[in-house]
């Protein structure tokens, strides 16, 4: 299994990749995470509201799946104003990015599919 | 799910905003003496006299826990069981400390209640009315104390 610094390094050098994380897809505390460019030194880190609320919001989905009898979930993705979250289940955590409108979506799903595939 | 009962009207909606939010099943808020100031998601003041007791027990021993070990008092615990979580810490709203205990289980997550527990206390802090911030430490009559915040809670004994 790849450290999850690596995975997390790697991810969050895709083009359009603002913050990548690895997430405890039970707890939604952060495993693993790059920086963030515009944080703030002492402010409130958005990186943990994001982690605990996509890892929740995951969750869900897994269940609206299951319902639908669709099986799991494959990739999870979350269109916003100003960005995309994107969501892949990888056992026991998620892995989590936050992604740019203008960011070569594709590109950053098929990453993102290839770590969680490495790290099941 | 039932709506918070409070013996101080100004927790009520930052209560019910962190059980909505935070998905908990119970919880209690409570000074650090073992009063009471609200709860929400028991029915019967027993229990909620039990709680209040064990927390604030529980609080004091972790404090001096932290500080033998670490050299300062932990203020935040959490305990996963297989079905059900529990997680406890402290509030502060101006000079006056709070205790919160709260369950939850898959329904929400430790990450969740954090996150909404942090915007409990900055409502705390914006709601607490000046007035009260004294007269609420110890006064060494625990038990009294403890059975007049249960009365404001669930009524006296007798009507409960």
């Amino acid at each position: 299994m790849k450290a999850l610094a690596q995975v997390v390094a790697k991810l969050s050098h895709v083009p359009g990749v603002v913050a990548a994380m690895i997430v405890g897809a039970k707890d939604g505390l952060i495993v693993e995470t790059s920086l963030v460019a515009d944080s703030t030194p002492g402010g409130t880190d958005p990186r943990k509201h994001t982690a605990a609320l996509a890892a929740y919001l995951y969750s869900k989905v897994v269940r609206a799946s299951d319902a639908a009898r669709l099986g799991t979930p494959a990739f999870m993705r979350l269109e916003a104003e100003r960005g995309h979250i994107f969501v892949v289940g990888a056992g026991d955590v998620v892995v989590v990015t936050i992604v740019t409108t203008d960011a070569n979506l594709g590109r950053v799903r098929l990453e993102m599919m290839t770590a969680a595939r490495d790290n099941s | 799910m039932t709506d918070p009962t409070v013996a101080e009207p100004w927790v009520a909606a930052p209560l019910t905003r962190l059980k909505e939010d935070a998905r908990l099943i119970s919880g209690v808020l409570l000074y650090p003496s073992g009063r009471a100031v609200g709860q929400f998601g028991f029915a019967n003041a027993a229990d909620v006299m039990s709680i209040c007791a064990l927390t604030s027990a529980i609080n004091a021993s972790a404090r001096e826990l932290g500080r033998q070990l670490d050299g300062k008092p932990f203020y935040e615990m959490h305990h996963a069981g297989a079905e059900r979580q529990v997680f406890m810490a402290r509030a502060t709203a101006g000079a006056q400390e709070f205790l919160f205990v709260g369950v939850f289980d898959r329904e929400s997550s430790f990450g969740v209640v954090e996150i909404y527990f942090a915007e409990f206390q900055k409502a705390l802090e914006r709601l607490h009315p000046e007035k009260q911030a004294t007269g609420v430490g110890p006064s060494g009559d625990f038990e009294g104390e403890l059975n007049r915040s249960l009365d404001a809670l669930f009524g006296p004994i007798g009507k409960r």
